[in-house]
């Protein structure tokens, strides 16, 4: 069942030339974690927003359990929409106790149901005992998890998260994440999470939704936007991707660190830009023959990582294991090591 | 950390821009009113003024508001840095003793410097001809020295106070970075300290002018002619209304040109402001200065704050042994001191009532609908700074005798000219309690299943209450010290205890206007407690 469905939804603000959302479309399936993730005004958070009905779309429909929400004609009130929402800055009620707070979007239901249903969330994220607390008392990861079982409290039919996580501190961030994930998976949430942490969107996502400058540019499971991204801005995005120029030829890619034999659908000739990933990429030392130098050293624990420029001018990055340790300035022959097909984008793309 | 303060989704009410609207056109009118009587004059009567006093008034009250204004920023930027930022024994009893002079109207200061210093029959002068045999020329109170003197020592805690809270605010890290790139101490406070608060001074500065424009009480009872005391003349004595329109009209431009500055000022305040992470900066040493920084701040506090509050005292103590005074003190005709007392409270309280209320829908509004429109409403509602008391009331006798002639000799017309004058303190407070609000607080109502009204009224009030209350508070305050728009406008047997302690004063009765002088006083400290209390400096 599709719990959330966006149709040619544009948004454009007064005051800027280039629209917030431009013609975006996508279905989520009911029980699943959709992550937006994109660079900082890609419109990620303008999209979660005009789900949740706090802006009005310019064009496009919005659906939700396949009732329209939102259209040039139509514009159902936040209030009436049936989401939850945990904002950035979590926006608890500072007037209110921790209780209050979750019980807030339970009005109108018997008192007993009411604290049935705030005690059993409270439960969940592990706050009962700060129940008669107000918020100015609690810690950033407390307040998060106030903040989800407020949202979570009225049942919505839909959980809308704008970054979530990042008021928290680096270590609570990696606690909270995983905590938060396991509570949504068993609540069978349906959620919309943004973020503009590629590896938060990989790690909450069963879904994800790459933007960029207002636009969608792929939208599906992590592993295959990681793997076989659609642009190169998903690539590089994504992926810590660096980008090897080549020439199409007839069976592969003619590159600066030699020919690549894989299938392609370019015609010969094209120019090309191969994404290459630290782990796609080894050298050894080499006094002849050599095609690029090292130019820093990251110490990583298990292993380094090198970055090197090629004499072709263009700027890798090499995994190499901790044993091998070479100085910046140390010739080096490079060369593509990976096994599987690497991803070709047409030059200009 | 990364928080988005993106305003919350404008949403266009009808009913509140409405509301805002009417609002807006009730502050506009005695405005408009104003210039509309004075460029409708006769220009005979434009002629015989600019012939005769308009040059002189305009020379005198621009030479006083300079003076004052200067005298304050000097007085109050000096004091706010020895309590904040040096070393000053007794800081915590200083700040408090230098802000309160606040609860004490500059008429009655103005009647107590009067009554010690008075070149023939003062205290002073008395007391040291009998002490010395023979007499001392002291410098008199009297004329622009003395208006300038007084009103310096009893406005400068609104400079004190705002520069206070700059000093405060400032990142130590700000002056130590300065530091770290070779300015010494006195360069640092030259080149980043003062220009880091120049806007914020600014704006308190242009506020002590402008109510230096619309003082009336102290430049009357010390024979210094300003705009005010001039129109109230022509008011009152001579009732001449066209020529106190003409007036009227020219200080009302230059108290707009004032509070355009101060609007400006304030404006580019707010972007200097420095937010989170604060951390006291190392407090200056005095050394050898500690001696004489600490004779500065006793002789202003006293001057200001410690000798009128004994000479009331003492005057009160005298009135009570005395049965006839005690008598004339609680009886006057058919009203007595508890009248004067219920009428200055509920008019007051009325007005920050009324005040705050109408406040709501411009600030809610402004916040609402960011637009022009909005815009231009919350800044209308600023119009009551530059309108002083006299101005008020001579628009409001006008146009009360015309539209709402069944209004006219009641006291509501008294609630009316507080409201109209205090207006902007009210609304400056609803919206920096609801700019502090972060909008996804309302947000989060809205999806929690509240509509637009019930968010209102169960979040955003609520939240911002503390705030509007400061704002009532601060009205309150200023409306009990009231004077000239009160004489002007009040019917006739309606005393409030500004009005007595003032007609009192003037006849000479000073034993008599004591008691309620210091009962003024002592109940303008509770609001004001109240208002300093909110402030980081008095935490």
């Amino acid at each position: 069942m599709i719990a959330l469905s966006l149709r040619h939804v544009s948004k454009r603000f007064a005051r800027n030339a280039q629209p917030a959302v431009n013609d975006l479309s996508f279905d989520l399936p009911a029980g699943q974690i959709l992550a937006l993730v994109g660079p900082s005004g890609c419109g990620k958070t303008t999209t979660l927003r005009l789900i949740a009905g706090l802006e009005r779309p310019d064009r496009g429909e919005i659906f939700i359990n396949g009732r329209l929400m939102a259209s040039p004609q139509v514009f159902v009130p936040p209030e009436r929409r049936g989401v939850g929402m945990v904002f950035q800055d979590h926006a608890l009620f500072p007037h209110l106790t921790v209780f209050e707070n979750v019980a807030f979007g339970l009005r109108g239901k018997p008192r007993a149901q009411v604290r049935e249903t705030v005690n059993t969330l409270l439960e969940m994220v592990g706050l009962q005992a700060l129940a008669g607390r107000y918020p100015h008392a609690l810690s950033g990861g407390e307040r998060q998890r106030v903040a989800l079982a407020r949202a979570l409290a009225p049942r919505p039919v839909l959980v809308l998260m704008d970054e979530p996580f990042s008021s928290l501190d680096a270590d609570m961030r990696l606690e909270m994440r995983e905590q938060v994930r396991g509570i949504l998976k068993e609540m069978g949430a349906t959620v919309v999470f943004v973020t503009h942490d590629q590896e938060e969107a990989l790690f909450m996502g069963d879904c994800l939704a790459v933007f960029n400058s207002g636009r969608m540019e792929q939208i599906g499971a992590p592993e295959a936007i990681f793997h076989t991204s659609a642009t190169r801005f998903v690539a590089e995005f994504m992926g810590d991707s660096d980008f090897l120029p080549g020439v199409a030829v007839e069976g592969g890619i003619h590159t600066p660190l030699g020919a690549l034999f894989q299938r392609h659908p370019l015609p010969a000739g094209t120019p090309v830009e191969v994404a290459l990933r630290a782990d796609d990429v080894d050298f050894v030392p080499a006094a002849e023959n050599a095609n690029a130098v090292i130019v820093e050293r990251f110490f990583r624990g298990a292993f380094h990582v090198y970055r090197l420029r090629l004499d072709s001018g263009e700027v890798m990055h090499a995994f190499k294991a901790h044993t091998l340790v070479l100085p910046a300035g140390a010739r080096v022959q490079a060369r593509i090591s990976a096994e599987h097909p690497l991803m070709v984008f047409p030059k200009g793309q | 950390m990364q928080v988005s303060l993106r305003p919350s989704a404008p949403s266009f009410s009808p009913r509140l821009a409405f509301a805002a609207g009417l609002v807006g056109l009730f502050v506009a009118v005695p405005l408009i009113y104003i210039f509309v009587r004075a460029l409708g004059a006769d220009p005979a009567d434009w002629q015989r003024l600019l012939q005769t006093r308009l040059w002189t008034l305009l020379g005198n009250t621009l030479r006083l508001a300079a003076a004052v204004t200067a005298g304050t920023l000097v007085l109050g930027v000096g004091l706010a840095f020895l309590t904040e930022r040096t070393d000053l024994p007794g800081r915590a009893f200083f700040r408090w003793a230098l802000a309160l002079p606040l609860a004490i109207p500059p008429y009655i200061g103005a009647i107590i410097h009067l009554a010690l210093m008075r070149p023939r029959g003062g205290v002073l002068p008395q007391a040291l001809e009998s002490w010395l045999g023979y007499a001392v020329p002291l410098p008199s109170p009297l004329g622009f020295w003395g208006a300038a003197f007084v009103l310096t020592l009893f406005t400068y805690p609104y400079v004190y106070l705002l520069s206070g809270a700059a000093f405060r605010s400032l990142h130590a890290s700000l002056e130590e970075s300065a530091r770290t790139l070779g300015r010494s101490p006195l360069q640092t406070f030259w080149q980043v300290t003062l220009p880091v608060l120049r806007p914020g001074l600014l704006a308190g500065a242009l506020l002590v002018s402008l109510d230096i424009l619309a003082e009336y009480g102290t430049v009357a009872l010390l024979r210094y002619e300003t705009f005010s005391s001039a129109i109230f003349v022509q008011l009152s004595g001579r009732y001449d209304r066209s020529a106190a329109a003409v007036l009227s009209g020219v200080l009302v431009t230059l108290a707009m040109l004032m509070l355009w500055g101060e609007v400006r000022a304030q404006g580019q305040a707010r972007f200097t402001q420095m937010e989170g992470g604060w951390r006291p900066a190392a407090p200056v040493a005095l050394g050898r200065w500690r001696l004489p920084a600490l004779m500065g701040a006793l002789a202003v506090s006293a001057a200001s704050l410690f000798v009128p509050l004994g000479v009331l005292t003492a005057w009160s103590v005298q009135a009570f042994a005395d049965a006839d005074i005690t008598a004339a003190v609680f009886r006057t005709g058919s009203q007595g001191f508890g009248n004067f007392a219920l009428n200055s409270l509920w008019t007051a309280l009325l007005a920050a009532v009324l005040a705050v209320l109408l406040s709501l829908p411009v600030a809610l509004f402004a916040r609402r609908s960011p637009g022009r429109f909005s815009h231009f409403l919350a800044r209308l509602c600023q119009v009551g700074y530059a309108i002083p008391g006299v101005v008020i009331a001579l628009s409001l006798v006008l146009l009360v005798n015309r539209f709402l002639p069944f209004l006219y000799g009641t006291p509501l017309v008294v609630v009316m000219a507080y409201v109209l004058r205090h207006m902007p303190q009210a609304v400056r407070a609803s919206q920096s309690a609801l700019s502090i609000l972060s909008p996804t607080l309302e947000e989060a109502a809205r999806t929690l299943g509240r509509t637009g009204a019930q968010t209102v009224l169960q979040v955003t009030l609520p939240l911002i209450l503390p705030g509007l209350l400061a704002g009532g508070a601060l009205v309150f305050l200023t409306s009990l010290k009231e004077l000239p728009a009160t004489l002007l406008l009040r019917p006739a047997g309606f005393d409030t205890l500004a009005v007595r302690v003032w007609m009192w004063a003037t006849d000479g009765f000073y034993l008599q206007a004591a008691p309620a002088a210091l009962f003024l006083v002592l109940i303008s400290i509770a609001p004001l407690a109240f208002l300093l209390r909110r402030e980081q400096m008095f935490r």
